[in-house]
């Protein structure tokens, strides 16, 4: 049976540290500005803040805040790969990763206005620039090309030479598990039977293969 | 409608404005070239609201597309009495307009050099290549229409061979107007446009719009001498028009009532709209094609002052439709989640998500408003040059 390569986040234990967003961003070599994984929270209206007030002597905290990191969901049913006129955006067959010919993609950005997940989709707006003169990350990453869209490819440089993705790798509470959600042993499988878990947007019908923890 | 002031058979006042039109045309084109070479970044869309003034323009002029066919096949399609001989200008501002809707789907790629590849790679299961298949079919027919009825005034094509031509237009035109919805209505992404009422409404609003154009270049060519035109012609046309702008409210009032009643997820397109960043744009649309109508109506108001005030009080209140579309199609997040903040996310990037969402959260840049009349001059050197040089003019004049 084909793979189903999928990730599961554990949000009880996410920290919010960015490590995984940072690792995205070093492995892939992402131009200013690019963030295939972003850390995004709910909470108060601005980024890592808590909605509800600090508790005064006595009183019980109504804090709260919880922490999505979110990247391409590589739904099972991607509406970003029905709609792309040229076939740049596909689903590969063998591991259910929803991936993106840079090559190929004309710019019309119909992928970025049909994925329900806003923003896990990104175009590069300008001519790609960087921090720094030399290219970090892996050097089997593909060029970051102007005026073209790109998003996370679950690190397809790194399945291909049989490692994790990079975000799973460098995890310091070690809450991101990354297998096969279509083989019932997986330690991602174990963990969806064993623990309650959530996905975003499933009303949307697109079936993602990023499961959260709750 | 630029050759307002141009003598009775063309002339200084038409060959101005054709300069004019080309110079702006080409002036569009260098901005073009700026917006490639030095990114898109130099636009107002961003990866939050993906898509701006360009697919506006486009949903709008496919629309503007619309009248001119119509209202020159409807009457052969069904053997009704015509228009009194606008048929021929009729469809050709019809296809100056398809060339505007193509025009603004070519500067919204960020690769038009890989334009080629939509013909190779094909993806049939993408709406937007329906679109480009239909569009594409739609101006061919539109021009092969054209031919075949000034062919059949000289007596080469017969008037059946005419009549079947006029009913595969008129499929087509339809078919344009529903493909062209459907690039926005089968996105499950955006509560504002997943309607299968969207299809028809995108029909009516061209009917509304494709209308009041051609009414307006009518009324413009009578003015000049380029025509003659029997009033009555014009009140059936203005008839049409109150009918088009009715239907087209009814179907807005039907689609918000289903959208807000549950006072679910569609409850916030409603409060949008009527009282939140787009309500501007919804009450001009409202109120003016409710005018619209009340004139084409009132029998002592169809003078043609009142007729072409009416004309672009609709074509005006479809823009603001179509803005309503785009905008409030981005307007409302799916993820109600707070991130980052830089200068690729949203349109006004200076402050949080919240702040970049409290007014409209996408407006154009000066560059985009440049190409736009560009392409707008494109559009007027078109239907100026076939004024000029195509016989378009009513037969046995």
């Amino acid at each position: 049976m084909a793979q189903k390569l999928g990730i599961v986040i554990d949000m009880k234990n996410c920290i919010g540290c960015s490590s995984c967003a940072m690792a995205c961003k070093i492995e892939n070599n992402l131009p200013d500005n690019m963030w295939w994984n972003r850390i995004l929270t709910d909470g108060g209206s601005e980024e890592g803040t808590p909605s509800g007030a600090y508790p005064k002597a006595g009183e019980a905290s109504t804090l709260a805040m919880d922490i999505f990191p979110v990247a391409c969901q590589h739904c099972e049913n991607p509406a970003c790969t029905r709609v792309c006129p040229v076939g740049a955006t596909y689903k590969d067959p063998v591991t259910g990763v929803v991936r993106q010919d840079y090559d190929k993609c004309v710019g019309c950005r119909m992928c970025m206005s049909a994925c329900p997940y806003t923003g896990v989709r990104s175009f590069n707006w300008e001519e790609p620039k960087f921090a720094v003169e030399f290219p970090v990350g892996d050097p089997d990453v593909p060029a970051h090309q102007k005026h073209t869209v790109e998003k996370c490819t679950m690190c397809w440089h790194r399945l291909a030479k049989g490692l994790q993705p990079a975000c799973v790798e460098v995890c310091p509470s070690r809450v991101r598990y990354f297998g096969d959600l279509n083989d019932p042993s997986s330690e991602v499988s174990q963990l969806l039977a064993s623990r309650e878990h959530m996905q975003l947007l499933p009303e949307k019908g697109t079936r993602p293969s990023v499961y959260y923890l709750v | 409608m630029t050759n307002a002031t141009a003598p009775a058979k063309g002339g200084k006042g038409l060959n101005i404005a054709i300069i004019v039109a080309a110079v702006l045309t080409v002036a569009g084109i260098a901005l073009w070239v700026v917006q490639l070479s030095g990114g898109m970044i130099q636009t107002g869309m961003r990866n939050l609201d993906s898509w701006g003034l360009y697919i506006t323009m486009f949903m709008f002029f496919v629309g503007l597309s619309a009248g001119g066919l119509i209202i020159s096949s409807i009457p052969r399609a069904f053997g009704m009495e015509g228009f009194g001989g606008i048929s021929k200008v009729a469809v050709w501002t019809s296809i100056c307009a398809t060339v505007c809707a193509i025009a603004f789907v070519v500067v919204d790629m960020g690769q038009p050099l890989r334009v080629w590849e939509l013909f190779v790679y094909s993806n049939l299961s993408s709406p937007l290549m329906w679109d480009i298949i239909v569009l594409s079919t739609y101006l061919i027919l539109s021009c092969v229409y054209l031919w075949a009825t000034l062919r059949a005034e000289a007596g080469k094509v017969s008037q059946t061979a005419l009549r079947v031509i006029s009913v595969i237009a008129l499929v087509c035109a339809v078919l344009v107007h529903t493909v062209t919805a459907w690039i926005f209505g089968l996105q499950q992404s955006h509560e504002f446009w997943h309607t299968a009422l969207l299809g028809p409404w995108f029909v009516s609003s061209a009917l509304v719009c494709g209308t009041a154009l051609v009414i307006v270049v009518v009324i413009a060519l009578r003015k000049v001498g380029y025509l003659e035109l029997d009033q009555r012609y014009l009140v059936k046309l203005a008839k049409m028009l109150g009918a088009f702008c009715m239907v087209d409210l009814y179907f807005f009032g039907c689609d918000l009532l289903t959208a807000g009643f549950p006072g679910a997820e569609g409850a916030k397109v409603v409060e949008m709209l009527v009282s939140g960043p787009l309500a501007p744009f919804f009450w001009a649309e409202v109120v003016g094609t409710a005018l619209a109508a009340a004139i084409c109506f009132v029998p002592k108001a169809r003078t043609s002052g009142a007729l072409v005030v009416a004309s672009a009080l609709a074509i005006v209140a479809i823009f603001c439709k179509r803005v309503q579309l785009l905008v409030g199609g981005f307007q409302i997040a799916n993820l109600d989640l707070v991130g980052v903040v830089n200068p690729h996310t949203v349109t006004n990037a200076t402050g949080t998500l919240a702040q970049a969402y409290q007014g409209m959260v996408y407006w154009p840049t000066m560059l985009e408003l440049g190409v736009v009349v560009g392409v707008f001059a494109l559009g007027a050197l078109l239907l100026l040059l076939g004024l000029k040089k195509l016989p378009l003019k009513p037969a046995g004049k």
